[in-house]
């Protein structure tokens, strides 16, 4: 399954890839330089939900996300900064962009990212709360230094998603080139 | 959003248009630990690379006719200019497309059982030529900062004869602005005609047949399900063994996108559609061949693959054509027909015997590395790759600004280099190397200058061209040329499974170097293979023909073969990458991208493979690759499809 990461720049959105994947924070985790995907196993009733998480590269920040992220993406986790009200409305901008170009049933996740900052907090979680349910979204704060609330982010959208059928969208059979050895698979989700 | 830059960032290379070839040396410069920055005015990557959704499209031709963004503000840049300076000022408008014409054959009522559409009378919405060409003339109008454009007057008015409404299709309306506006607008190339004015004007006629009607697609249908369409600009396909490929490949941006393999390679004789067996046990099962013409077919291909080993075969015939030395082999005239034109996919006069073999030779040396055909396309279309190959630019710090036009290039006097452009804020932005998209340069940067075009349609349809078992085939089928002086059609036909169109329509794309405008080059064949769409049943053979819903005709550009030399006075640190060319394959725009790459990165390796992502993220420091990947290209030894839940497998780069 795919996962794609849209954020306002600098809300942390990498970091808490990072701790949700390595479990693992580094204050000084500047750019999303190098980092494609990362992937990881999370275990959802009798199945096992593989997590690839495709990361934005930077690309979101002049509002210039390619399309390509979108495709065949069955979860969308999009991060504000519960320290700065600017990145919660620039995550609204993010999901009417996704409502209008991505997939139509879209899980999207809202991540109030920094709760361990809360004194210095712009955004109230009743906010978000009433955003995320206005638009069917599923709202977590996290913090992704004190690893608050990253497993229980990923748990939900996990749940949410709904089981794999072969049959749908004649979704199958896209060709991989390159290494490693070619395989067809079906595209995520 | 405010998006100016921070201005006291400099930046290694600035590129400016996002086409394949500059994606491509984007990603290779940052690979290579150049720090790019990617501008482009408009609000997609790809430029004339793109896919568009229905909708997409719509507002991409609403931008072909509109004239407002050409009005001009003072340039903001001119008082920026200093003594020791000039500037060369970017084209705003771009001028690469022409004589688009658009038609809607679906009923666009949105009522549906009301009206048929098969009844409207052909008085709506026809386009005549000399309509068209006064408006595609007065849509390309030229800023006062630019020229007066001769090159693109000058194409118009020598290639638009004047074929009148008897030549055209018989049209419904055409309505190209999308389900809520209606756009009208006499300065536009293409005529609207609202749903509601149709229905004003249009007697409705009574639905003589009452029976359900299957593959009943409207129009506000093709609306609704806009997204599932991804239409390209521009038509290509992937030769298996071609040069992007293996840039894929070996770069590891494969890993960013999925493709399928073409399935059938037909051809069009005698009226007729029908499949071409090319690969062996194609040749064998063939139903339309005789027990002589295998052997004779396979003998003949046989010897291809490994022509260069018997010069006696061919050495007394270099001078002829192919096609002259194809009659000389023993071969029947099927035969001749089924090599000339489906497996070297030239015609009768382009090709000499030597590129002929060679043809040959490359489809058959491309068959079977990933299937039945040498060709993929790229799920989602074309217009992926461009956004593959930023991604991977991105990755490595390459900064991408969509919607930031550039107003000039600012040029030294003195050591006649381009020092830094100009945008539409009125700020600098430094740099040390700049890669423009030819579009981007007015007129007056070359002389003596005179552009091929191509001719390009696009069609939805509902059924496909040959009816199989299977309604998922995607086919590439080439008309021969029927007059002296134009140009064989390659027909694409894509169906839903490639993500590019939705449930039960195929999208088929249409592309010949162009004679004409891309109308009269391509409705000759469009009117063989199609008819327009109409509700009524008709029981006869020609309701056999796959129906066109709706249909889009433009003409593009082509740059290809314009070189450097014919800009005058270019900045020795501006590279000029040009637009799409005409052909099936894109080996040209990795050869332009790996020259202008190593032009900007003297001996450094073009792409070379990334490391490990889940390395790198460890430690942000340590970026440089390990490399540890092996080179070695994949064959496609696992034919069947797995369906594996362990995707990620996939996607990670092997130990």
């Amino acid at each position: 399954m795919c996962l794609l990461g849209l954020r306002d720049t600098g809300v942390g959105k990498s970091s808490i890839v990072c701790r949700f994947v390595q479990d693992h924070f580094d204050h000084n985790i500047s750019p999303t330089i190098g980092a494609s995907f990362m992937t990881k196993t999370v275990p959802c009733g009798n199945e096992l939900h593989k997590f690839l998480i495709w990361d934005t590269a930077g690309q979101e920040r002049f509002h210039s996300l390619a399309p390509m992220y979108y495709r065949g993406s069955a979860a969308a986790v999009i991060v504000y900064d519960i320290t700065k009200q600017d990145s919660f409305y620039t995550l609204k901008k993010w999901v009417k962009e996704l409502k209008e170009h991505g997939p139509e049933n879209i899980v999207m996740a809202i991540a109030g990212n920094k709760c361990d900052l809360s004194d210095i907090r712009e955004v109230p979680l009743k906010d978000a709360k009433e955003y995320a349910e206005s638009i069917g979204a599923i709202v977590v704060e996290t913090s992704a230094k004190n690893a608050i609330n990253i497993e229980e982010l990923f748990q939900g959208i996990s749940r949410q998603i709904p089981p794999l059928d072969p049959h749908e969208n004649g979704n199958s059979g896209g060709i991989k080139v390159g290494q490693p050895p070619m395989q067809a698979s079906r595209r995520c989700c | 959003s405010c998006l100016s830059l921070p201005s006291s960032w400099d930046y290694g290379h600035v590129c400016v248009f996002v086409g394949l070839p500059e994606s491509i040396v984007a990603a290779a410069c940052s690979r290579s630990g150049r720090r790019v920055l990617h501008v482009d005015s408009r609000s997609y990557y790809g430029g004339n690379w793109a896919s568009f959704s229905f909708s997409g499209l719509l507002s991409w031709l609403k931008e072909y006719q509109e004239n407002s963004d050409i009005v001009n503000d003072s340039p903001v840049w001119q008082d920026q200019i200093l003594e020791n300076e000039e500037a060369i000022a970017l084209s705003r408008k771009d001028k690469t497309i022409q004589h688009v014409e658009v038609f809607c054959y679906a009923s666009q009522d949105l009522h549906e059982d009301v009206e048929e559409a098969g009844a409207l009378q052909k008085n709506h919405a026809l386009v005549t030529s000399a309509n068209s060409t006064e408006a595609a003339d007065s849509a390309f109008l030229p800023t006062e900062h630019e020229p007066l454009s001769t090159m693109s007057c000058e194409m118009l008015t020598e290639q638009t004869p004047s074929s009148g409404p008897e030549n055209a299709l018989e049209v419904n309306g055409a309505e190209v602005t999308g389900e809520k506006e209606n756009h009208c607008d006499d300065k536009t190339c293409v005529p609207s005609t609202s749903a509601e004015d149709m229905s004003e004007n249009v007697p409705i006629a009574e639905d003589t047949t009452e029976q359900p009607k299957k593959n009943r697609i409207t129009y506000s249908q093709i609306i609704k399900e806009g997204r599932r369409f991804n239409i390209d600009l521009v038509s290509k396909l992937l030769y298996s063994r071609g040069l992007l490929i293996d840039l894929l490949i070996k770069s590891n941006v494969s890993r960013y996108a999925e493709f399928k393999n073409i399935t059938r390679i037909l051809a069009f004789r005698e009226g007729q559609v029908e499949q071409v067996p090319c690969s062996r046990a194609d040749v064998f099962n063939s139903k339309q061949l005789t027990m002589v013409e295998k052997r004779m077919l396979m003998k003949f291909l046989t010897f291809c693959m490994e022509y260069e080993k018997y010069p006696d075969e061919y050495k007394g015939y270099e001078e002829i054509t192919f096609y002259e030395y194809l009659k000389t082999q023993k071969l029947t005239p099927n035969l001749q027909y089924i090599v000339l034109h489906s497996i070297a996919m030239t015609s009768e006069t382009a090709s000499s015997t030597i590129d002929g073999l060679k043809a040959t030779k490359n489809f058959l040396h491309c068959l079977g590395r990933y299937g039945n055909t040498p060709f993929l396309f790229p799920l989602y279309g074309q217009g992926e790759l461009p956004q593959c190959f930023c991604r991977m630019c991105a990755v490595f710090g390459g900064i991408y600004c969509l919607r930031h036009s550039v107003q000039c290039l600012v040029v030294d006097k003195e050591s006649r280099k381009c020092k830094a452009i100009i945008d539409q804020f009125g700020q600098r932005i430094i740099s040390e190397h700049f890669l423009v998209e030819d579009s981007y340069f007015s007129e007056n940067m070359y002389s003596r200058v005179q552009y091929r075009q191509i001719s390009r349609a696009v069609l939805i349809t509902d059924r496909s061209v040959l009816k199989t078992d299977s309604d998922q085939q995607i086919s590439i089928l080439t008309v021969p040329a029927e007059e002296p002086g134009t140009f064989a059609v390659r027909v694409i036909e894509l169906c839903s499974s490639t993500m590019t169109c939705m449930k039960g329509t195929y999208l088929v794309h249409l592309t010949c170097t162009s004679s004409k405008t891309a109308r009269e080059d391509l409705e000759p064949v469009v009117q063989k293979l199609f008819i327009p769409y109409t509700e009524m049943e008709i029981e006869n053979e020609q309701v056999e023909k796959p129906r066109i819903l709706w249909a889009l005709y433009f003409n593009m550009r082509d740059s290809s073969d314009i070189s450097r030399s014919c800009y005058n006075d270019l900045p020795s640190n501006v590279y000029v990458c040009s637009g799409p060319d005409c052909g099936l394959g894109n080996d040209n725009a990795v050869k332009q991208a790996e020259t202008l790459f190593q032009e900007i990165c003297p001996n450094e390796d073009f792409c070379p493979p990334p490391p490990n992502p889940e390395d790198i993220v460890l430690d942000g420091d340590s970026l440089q690759p390990e490399a540890s990947e092996s080179s070695a290209i994949p064959e496609a030894n696992s034919e069947t499809v797995k369906e594996s839940t362990n995707l990620g497998n996939l996607e990670e780069s092997s130990e």
